[in-house]
């Protein structure tokens, strides 16, 4: 598969030097309950590091566990479960590929037992630009739901239901 | 070779991981069809060593083969 990309358009490249470094990825998985908005303090504190500084745009996407399962049910509970290495060598994978053209990137992805209201989810891309910014974003997200290899299981009533496919955008 | 399951397809067959004995040429299709009550393989993705692949790969005696259900991430 190809992953969208997030490079500037060629007339954009003609206008503006093309960044020569690479950008910075901060990638994890996590098993404890995850804080999207202290993880994007600490990060942002990082940024200021970069050369040239703060990046001008930022975009940010935070996932939480629904309240109720794919047939409606009220959700006691949400497992995720991952391939050990695999899903850390494909979202490095990822990572590298949809943030051509950014400055920064972070994901945190949870794993193990979650809660309704819990975060599954934070991305976040520091871009000169919005475009670049927001577009990475997106192709990240979609990576993460279709390339990376987690699978969600929905406890409902103290029965589990391993979830196939995903929600529509 | 080792041969892993996720997820509902552990379910299915009672098992994560085992020892597979290897001959030459064999295939991630021949290990899946030898599984009892196999899902659907249009429904299964196959990775060795960690990165996707495709079911008529060959595979080598020291691989992981991995069948993944639907991926649902994110």
């Amino acid at each position: 598969m190809n992953w969208p990309s997030c490079r500037r358009s060629v007339e954009a490249e003609r206008r503006e030097p093309v960044e020569a470094t690479m950008p910075r990825l901060d990638l994890q998985l996590l098993t404890t309950t995850l804080d999207p908005l202290a993880c994007l303090v600490a990060w942002q504190r990082q940024l200021a590091d970069l050369p040239g500084g703060m990046p001008a745009a930022e975009a940010h996407f935070i996932g939480r566990v629904r309240g109720v399962s794919g047939q409606g049910l009220p959700l006691e509970a949400l497992e995720l479960e991952h391939y050990p290495a695999m899903a850390e060598r494909r979202l490095q994978e990822l990572a590298k590929v949809t943030a051509q053209g950014t400055a920064a990137v972070l994901v945190r992805h949870r794993i193990g037992q979650l809660r309704p209201g819990d975060v599954i989810v934070l991305v976040a891309v520091a871009a000169d630009r919005r475009g670049p910014a927001q577009r990475c974003g997106q192709a990240l997200l979609e990576g993460l739901k279709h390339e990376v290899p987690f699978w969600k299981r929905e406890w409902v009533n103290g029965v589990g239901t391993w979830v196939e496919g995903n929600t529509p955008l | 070779m080792r041969v892993k399951l996720f997820a509902g397809l552990r379910e299915r067959a009672g098992w994560g991981e085992r020892t597979w004995p290897h001959s030459a040429g064999l295939t991630p299709h021949q290990i899946w069809s030898q599984l009892p009550d196999p899902a659907p393989a249009h429904s299964v993705r196959v990775a060795i060593n960690h990165s996707f692949a495709s079911f008529e790969t060959p595979l080598n005696p020291d691989d992981e083969l991995a069948f993944l259900p639907p991926i649902s991430g994110g």
